[in-house]
């Protein structure tokens, strides 16, 4: 844990130095913006001045690092609050969409490429590998306003838009899972052919192990850490996919207000946000590392 | 001594600020219950669905309309708005200005209080005017001000506010959103953070705020008995939805009630639908190309004639807006006080390539068209006007930026460090008046901090000077007109294309809900059904 904390820091760096690198190359100036058209340049310049951006970039840089390391991310630029705060008020929305998400993309995506492995060749692996090729290449955006229009417009199940109550969710949580359970699945399917041929399966079922038993315990059970691995991968692409599915369904979190800091050029939060989604990300990715061990004896020795 | 006596008409009005060069379309919100079944009884919430949160309720920083969307509720000016544009009494009950044309003497509205309970009164007026015009505090808005001298207190409802020179689009300013009137004490104690949240946020308007989660929702309560009456809708919430598509979606599934900024080709199947109503108001915003008149051959006049020529703005408008938009008349949209009706230019080609072949480029000449998504359709038109171009042997390039690359041509500079040649604009000046409306825009200036293009001609900025302190209406409605000619015909500053309609869509059973020409929404009478 401490050697995965070790790796941890470093990337972290890493993040901060490219991400302020990056914002202060793309051409936009957050005073311009923040000041509308109608300022006058002495307004404009006063904006820049308070904001510290007449100030040398190095010198910009070493208060940006110097705050951040005391969890200081400073005030933003658009709304004048402070970005941890507006991170605060956001981060939940974000999470619970992960979360959810990478559930079903657990959930789903192993049960189908386990029936999809244990049924090799025949119709319902076909079928499977169909659809979770649809899945996985269908644009999310499309997917989401397809089951807006679907569970919202035409059948009226479920709410088009927000983030209030569980019923908000399922339509973003399988638009953002399902994509990821087709990867899941067809990653699944692949690992478990491999091992179904194996001896010790074959001595499993020799004993009197159910068939059932030798699929989930014996073979899936051997699985299990490139699954973790893939999975921990995937909440990369996950939080990613949180920009897109957040505007869309118009929840309020940390990927939308992204889009937002970006339009504004608003420094402080772009770069406060995307520390912290890189910390979310570094974190999963070291608990995957982290329980590798106990889930495979072998790697304990 | 008084030159006029204006008896004031309590309609509602929403002041807002559109950005003069900025964005048109806007986002207000409405608001209705969610999921409320089908009773035909009158619900008390009303969702409106705009692409953006507000940025800000400080009505003194606020440059956005979304901001100034839900300002219009909460706040009220001495003068404002009504749907027509035309200027009413709101917290002033009578104005007139003495014959100095300097010194305009405001009579208050007596019983009139802030949502705290604080009473609103002269004192109120004149720390709401020092608090913008205070350097220190370093509000966006300063610079809608700088006419004015100072406010004094005559008696407790009385007021004498005080230009610096006698200024013809005064009344204009006073309906301005950012004209509105704080409620002192809550200004007192919040200091810059007034308008960040919904404690820091008090004004005299018919709905006062309740709670504001960021990116989720903000919540309107009315104000029982208010001196404009109760609003029949008790609850407003303005839920921001960014996907065009989306914010239609959640219409047609009855989650929101109203929505703003409508994707145009979305219109015409709404409208068919039978359970959404479109409502559409002339605004006081244009689609226009400017030209930037130091660029060579755009500096020559014949050649920015031939582009005005070469456009057909009649099939832009019937083919990419579907027909939501009417071809341009004139430098101003007719919403606008002073406007004057110059008639559409029609595509005469060969009066475009005869003006091409005098400048001196008979096969026409490569440029470049600046474009961005932000405006509506705003790639579609810069293809649209290169593709009508190329006819005449001009060869447009478009490059598409974002809005904060854009911005960036547009922030001060000079003409050396400008490499736009013909750029994209969406003009509206938000107090829709013609001072406002063409004086930043293109009289003469160093650097383009307003005057985009960098568009000089010394007839227009002469008339522009008198007009703006010419305080006789007929010599200045006679000045714009003279300003008008020449900027939309005789010495192009812009191709423009259309004036826009504002346009928001409601769920059938929506009612009086009121779009107003400055790209907001006021549902102070809205009926939910």
């Amino acid at each position: 844990m401490a050697a995965a904390l070790g790796r941890t820091v470093p990337v972290l760096v890493g993040v901060s130095v490219v991400v302020f690198l990056i914002v202060h190359a793309i051409p936009g100036d957050p005073a311009v913006i923040a000041a509308g058209l109608e300022a006058s340049p002495e307004t404009v310049e006063r904006i820049r001045h308070d904001l510290g951006l007449d100030r040398p970039l190095p010198e910009q840089f070493v208060t940006f690092i110097a705050r951040a390391a005391q969890g200081e991310l400073g005030t933003s630029i658009r709304t004048g609050s402070p970005v941890a705060q507006e991170i605060a008020a956001r981060l939940p929305f974000t999470v619970r969409l992960a979360f959810w998400s990478i559930l079903v993309a657990a959930v789903v995506g192993v049960l189908a490429g386990t029936v999809s492995a244990v049924r090799h060749n025949r119709a319902i692996d076909h079928a499977v590998m169909s659809i979770t090729l649809l899945a996985v290449s269908t644009p999310s955006y499309w997917v989401a306003l397809m089951l807006m229009l679907v569970f919202s417009v035409w059948l009226g199940l479920l709410p088009a838009i927000g983030g209030g109550t569980p019923a908000h969710y399922v339509l973003p949580v399988a638009t953002l899972g399902l994509q990821s359970a087709g990867q899941v699945a067809r990653m699944t399917r692949a690992a478990l052919l491999d091992v179904l041929g194996e001896d010790y399966l074959r001595t499993a079922r020799a004993k009197g192990v159910s068939e059932v038993r030798v699929i989930a315990r014996h073979a899936l059970g051997n699985v299990l850490v490139p699954l973790s691995a893939i999975l921990g991968l995937r909440f990369g692409g996950l939080l990613a996919g949180t920009v897109l599915v957040e505007s869309v369904f118009a929840i309020p979190g940390v990927g939308r207000m992204m889009v937002d800091a970006v339009i504004a050029r608003d420094f402080p939060m772009i770069q406060g946000g995307v520390l912290v989604v890189a910390t979310m990300y570094v974190a999963v990715n070291a608990v995957t590392d982290a329980i590798a061990p106990v889930l495979d004896p072998r790697l304990r020795a | 001594m008084m030159l006029r006596r204006i008896a004031a008409v309590g309609a509602r009005s929403c002041g807002a600020a559109l950005l003069v060069g900025g964005l048109i379309a806007v986002g207000c919100g409405g608001g209705s219950t969610g999921s409320a079944g089908g009773s035909a009884a009158v619900r008390d919430t009303l969702i409106f669905a705009a692409p953006a949160d507000a940025t800000t309720l400080d009505p003194h920083n606020t440059t956005d309309t979304e901001s100034d969307q839900v300002i219009g509720m909460v706040f009220e000016g001495l003068l404002g708005f009504d749907e027509k544009m035309k200027i009413v009494g709101r917290l002033a009950e009578t104005w007139a200005v003495a014959p100095d044309g300097v010194t305009w003497t405001f009579h208050l509205r007596h019983g009139v209080s802030f949502h705290d309970g604080t009473p609103f009164n002269a004192d109120a007026v004149r720390r709401s005017f020092a608090r913008v015009l205070d350097p220190a505090q370093k509000h966006k808005r300063l610079s809608l001000f700088v006419m004015l001298d100072r406010v004094d207190v005559v008696d407790d409802y009385t007021v004498n506010i005080v230009t610096k020179y006698p200024f013809g689009a005064f009344e204009p300013t006073m309906a301005h959103i950012s004209a509105t009137i704080l409620n002192p004490t809550v200004a007192d104690r919040f200091g810059a953070d007034f308008g960040r949240s919904a404690p820091a946020t008090s004004g005299t308007g018919p709905y006062r705020v309740v709670s504001w989660k960021k990116d989720q929702e903000i919540v309107l309560e009315r104000v029982e008995n208010h001196w404009r009456g109760t609003a029949p809708t008790r609850r407003l919430i303005y839920r921001p939805i960014p996907e065009g598509a989306a914010r239609v979606l959640a219409l047609e599934a009855g989650d929101v009630d109203v929505i703003s900024r409508v994707p145009p080709p979305e219109l015409k199947r709404l409208e068919a639908s039978g359970r959404v109503t479109v409502l559409r108001t002339a605004s006081i915003g244009a689609q226009q190309f400017r030209f930037n008149v130091t660029k060579k051959p755009l500096n020559d006049v014949r050649v920015r004639q031939a582009i005005s020529y070469a456009i057909d703005r009649r099939a832009i408008v019937d083919r990419l807006l579907t027909g939501f938009a009417t071809p341009s008349t004139s430098a101003l949209t007719p919403i606008m006080r002073g406007y004057a009706n110059l008639g559409e230019i029609a595509q005469d080609l060969e009066k475009a390539r005869t003006l091409l072949a005098e400048a001196g480029y008979p096969n026409g000449f490569q440029t470049k068209i600046a474009t961005t998504p932000r405006y509506p359709m705003g790639v579609e038109l810069a293809e649209a006007v290169a593709a009508q171009l190329k006819v005449v042997g001009i060869d447009a390039a478009i490059q598409v930026y974002d809005w904060g690359t854009m911005v960036q041509f547009w922030q001060g500079l000079p003409p050396e460090k400008n490499g736009q040649e013909i750029f994209i604009m969406g003009a509206g000046a938000s107090t829709a008046d013609a001072d406002w409306g063409l004086r930043p825009i293109f009289m003469t200036a160093p650097t383009n901090e307003n005057n985009y293009g960098y568009y000089s001609n010394a007839e227009f900025d002469r008339v522009i000077q008198a007009a703006m302190r010419e305080t006789d209406e007929v010599k200045r409605l006679a000045l714009y007109k003279r300003a008008q000619q020449i900027v939309y015909r005789e010495d192009p500053g812009a191709v423009w294309l259309f004036d826009n309609f504002y346009i928001v869509a409601t769920r059938t059973g929506v009612d009086a809900v009121t779009p107003s020409p400055l790209g907001v929404v006021t549902f102070e009478r809205a009926v939910v059904h």
